[in-house]
């Protein structure tokens, strides 16, 4: 079964890099551009792992995941913060709210997919059987 | 009352994490130009992400000629440099990477004790534009290049003393 991946950012050139990245694996990609879609979303997709932004316009990443916190069906679901701010006092405060991992803006796909993996089991999509050689009667 | 931090460089830290930003999300290699003059362009794209707490204010810009703020769209979604691209796509890339730079300048201010917070990106866009601030505001401009294309840094900052 194809793992669920939630992806917020307001951003969609970092969606359209989270989903180039997961590509290869054998999951589903859901997106929402704001904390607010992304409560919605993961209510109704209940996503394997959510992929969070921190600044975001209408409703933030810490708000959202504080939200996601109190409601029981989906507290548990495990979130990476995805962050252009690396400073120690951020990175403690994130800690707290319960992210699993957080990935710091610039990153590398690869380091991406490295964060993930060690969350949730990505397995690589089955590449399509080679079409059989004609062979002489 | 200005004060200054001199134990943050901020042209030494913009120098360093814009290279990394170029290296990182574009495989691109970001130059900088020391005591470079202003790059001009005929057509400019400017990103820009504020900052703001208790101890400091400011800005960064991101200034690119039109036509390199294209190529580094296409560089980060993966399409043909020369492919035109829509100005909706070029606003979110530029922004992401103002957004990038100023993360980690805010990130820096945080570690030496001015707590701050960033803004969304926004877009300038025109032919013709300078962008000014108080006096007492601290000013810098960091030229670079990539592959014959320049393109600019500007940070603007001020520190206030808390009683």
């Amino acid at each position: 079964m194809p793992i669920k991946i939630l992806s917020v950012d307001d951003s969609r050139t970092i969606r359209l890099i989270v989903g180039r990245s997961l590509r290869p694996y054998d999951c589903i990609l859901c997106e929402a551009a704001n904390g607010e879609e992304g409560l919605a979303v993961a209510v109704r997709e209940k996503p394997d792992i959510i992929l969070l932004d921190v600044t975001m316009p209408v409703m933030d990443g810490v708000t959202m995941l504080t939200k996601l916190k109190e409601d029981p069906e989906l507290k548990a679901i495990p979130v990476i913060m995805l962050t252009a701010e690396s400073g120690r006092d951020n990175v403690i405060h994130i800690a707290r709210l319960g992210v699993r991992d957080y990935l710091v803006k610039p990153f590398k796909e690869d380091q991406l997919i490295d964060k993930v993996g060690r969350v949730v089991a990505l397995k690589k999509k089955e590449t399509a059987a080679p079409a059989a050689a004609s062979v002489p009667i | 009352m200005n004060v200054q931090t001199p134990s943050l460089d901020i042209r030494h830290y913009i120098n360093g994490h814009l290279v990394d930003v170029f290296q990182t999300m574009l495989s691109m290699k970001a130059t900088p130009v020391a005591d470079g003059q202003p790059p001009t362009f005929s057509e400019r794209v400017t990103g820009s992400v504020g900052f703001g707490g208790n101890t400091v204010t400011g800005a960064v810009y991101l200034h690119l000629s039109a036509e390199f703020a294209n190529r580094i769209t296409a560089g980060m979604l993966g399409l043909p440099p020369d492919e035109a691209i829509g100005e909706t796509d070029i606003n979110d890339v530029i922004g992401e990477c103002t957004n990038m730079l100023a993360g980690g300048l805010k990130s820096a201010l945080c570690d030496k004790g001015h707590d701050c917070a960033v803004s969304t990106p926004a877009i300038i866009r025109g032919t013709s534009f300078v962008i000014e601030s108080p006096q007492d505001v601290q000013h810098e401009l960091l030229v670079f290049n990539h592959d014959g294309s320049g393109f600019a840094v500007e940070v603007h900052i001020k520190f206030n003393q808390t009683n």
